[in-house]
């Protein structure tokens, strides 16, 4: 196998590392109808994540992807019983601005669940810059929250053109970019480049072979998120594309735990 | 445990995949097998696709000429319009070391079943030469669904023949494949693109570790992916090791030329 490094190697070797923790910043929970997943639930996750060091998922379960009325209760469930491993992102669904107004109103007092807010742009059909989230994007701006979006290359719902709409307008807002705009990554990196709050969630982007590297040759090794979409991919397969890519160790652990870290620590805290 | 590898390709593509390293030469893709530990890789030329089988055919062929570490995988085209007449196929397999076979139907514009194959599918099955078969390398057009009822058909009419189900896609798969492994013991799936998490353990808690292999995926996946998720999953270290390399190489070592 790859052994570039004593962090590979020891990666290698033991498959997790307490030295080197991981962080998840994109996850779900729970079926979906279109894959058969072997490992839904809370607790079959923390036994891959216990397989493969992750100590703590960011995650928005499948139910608040997809139902807007009850998904986020459940999301916040969980949280509640493995406060030190999962963190949860309120989904917000345009289709259903009631439902959104009344989840916002709840919001401040939920934050021990909730360290920010999840859009599903392109699967909703609402675009990230669509004036009826204008109200969310102030409201997560006012709290300085995360606010995780999948992105996705060669659209108009969540492409480059509408992370840029709404990064210029919201500077407080911490933006990650799930799945870093997947297959326009020059226009990704120039995004995590000319905003200093906007992220790139790396999730699916382990399947594409020479990313990573062209990330960190343009500079933005510290704005790079690990992610899986666990219960969806292997959180070792994830690391071993961390490794396996040709990147120094440091950017290893930029992206396998110090950038979340440092990203994290104020939304814990003001959970607590 | 030795990695083998059953799905490897060089050259540059016509179109640029998503991923954007390449391996343009033969060189670049044993550089990236040797940084990965690879022992053998069975490999093919982009241009078996995208140019034509039978200049990509040869393109491989003289890539690979005393590389010992690569196995070659050549492209099919029907015997009936003379392109590729079956025994001269399988007498240049022999002498250029390609131990199995791929097919691209619909980019090529043919019907992989028995009336357009049968005599290369007999000789296939006799000799037991495994079909790698691509249900991502579709035109967009063409639906996964339909690209899966394809091969629901093909085991069909050729129930003894080898087929490995590679690049099965990010989104798992298991709804499709797993009907195949539970009706022919001759069908298995690599890992190339098996993220899923919990599915390997999966797979070989209901099927024993024989039926998946380690695919790498070069030049378009980390090889290291799914070698973590092999070497690091919850099985057995004989489980680990029958899919990392051994099942693979055993199917090599069955193919008859």
């Amino acid at each position: 196998m790859i052994a570039d490094s004593p962090l590979v190697k020891a990666f290698w070797e033991h498959g997790r590392l307490d030295e080197c923790p991981v962080i998840d910043m994109h996850g779900h929970m729970g079926p979906w109808p279109a894959i058969y997943f072997p490992r839904p639930e809370p607790e079959q996750m923390l036994v891959s994540m216990d397989q493969a060091g992750v100590r703590r998922l960011v995650f928005s379960s499948h139910e608040a992807l997809f139902s807007a009325a009850t998904g986020n209760d459940y999301t916040a469930r969980v949280v509640r019983r493995w406060p030190d491993r999962f963190s949860g992102l309120m989904v917000i669904n345009g289709n259903y601005m009631d439902i959104v107004e009344r989840d916002m109103a709840r919001f401040d007092a939920m934050r021990d669940a909730f360290i920010g807010l999840k859009f599903l742009a392109a699967y909703h059909n609402v675009a990230l810059d669509d004036p009826r989230y204008d109200k969310v994007w102030a409201f997560a701006a006012e709290r300085k929250l995360l606010v995780t979006c999948h992105t996705w290359g060669h659209g108009n719902m969540n492409g480059p053109a509408q992370v840029r709409a709404v990064a210029e307008r919201f500077p407080e807002v911490r933006l990650s970019m799930a799945h870093s705009c997947y297959g326009m990554w020059e226009e990704a990196a120039q995004l995590a480049r000319d905003f200093p709050h906007v992220y790139c969630d790396l999730t699916a982007v382990f399947e594409c072979r020479g990313a990573l590297e062209l990330f960190c040759e343009r500079g933005i090794s510290r704005r790079m998120l690990f992610g899986t979409d666990l219960p969806w991919f292997s959180p070792l397969q994830g690391i071993g594309s961390v490794l396996s890519a040709d990147i120094t160790d440091d950017d290893r652990r930029n992206i396998l735990h110090r950038n979340a870290e440092s990203l994290l620590a104020p939304l814990l805290a003001a959970g607590r | 445990m030795e990695f083998w590898d059953c799905n490897s390709c060089f050259g540059l593509p016509s179109k640029p995949s998503q991923s954007p390293a390449t391996c343009e030469t033969v060189d670049d893709l044993t550089a990236q097998l040797d940084r990965a530990g690879i022992v053998r890789s069975i490999s093919w030329h982009v241009a078996q696709h995208d140019v034509a089988p039978t200049i990509g055919n040869r393109m491989l062929a003289e890539a690979i000429r005393g590389k010992d570490q690569l196995l070659g995988c050549w492209t099919v085209l029907p015997p009936q319009t003379g392109e590729m007449p079956v025994d001269q196929l399988l007498a240049d397999m022999k002498s250029h070391r390609i131990v199995a076979l791929r097919a691209f139907p619909v980019a090529h514009r043919y019907l992989l079943n028995g009336a357009t194959m049968g005599p290369l599918l007999d000789e296939m099955v006799a000799r037991r030469i495994p079909l790698l078969y691509s249900t991502r390398r579709l035109p967009a057009s063409y639906s996964g669904q339909q690209a899966w009822q394809d091969l629901y058909n093909l085991m069909a009419e050729c129930p003894e023949l080898t087929l490995i189900v590679v690049d099965h896609g990010s989104w798992g798969c298991d709804r499709y494949f797993r009907p195949l492994l539970d009706l022919y013991e001759r069908v298995f799936v690599d890992t190339s693109m098996y993220y899923i998490d919990g599915g390997i353990e999966d797979v070989v808690a209901r099927y024993g570790p024989g039926r998946i292999v380690y695919g790498s995926g070069l030049p378009e996946r980390y090889p290291g992916g799914m070698m973590m998720a092999i070497g690091h999953a919850q099985i057995d270290d004989e489980a680990k090791a029958a899919i990392a390399g051994g099942t693979l190489r055993q199917l090599i070592e069955e193919v008859t030329l």
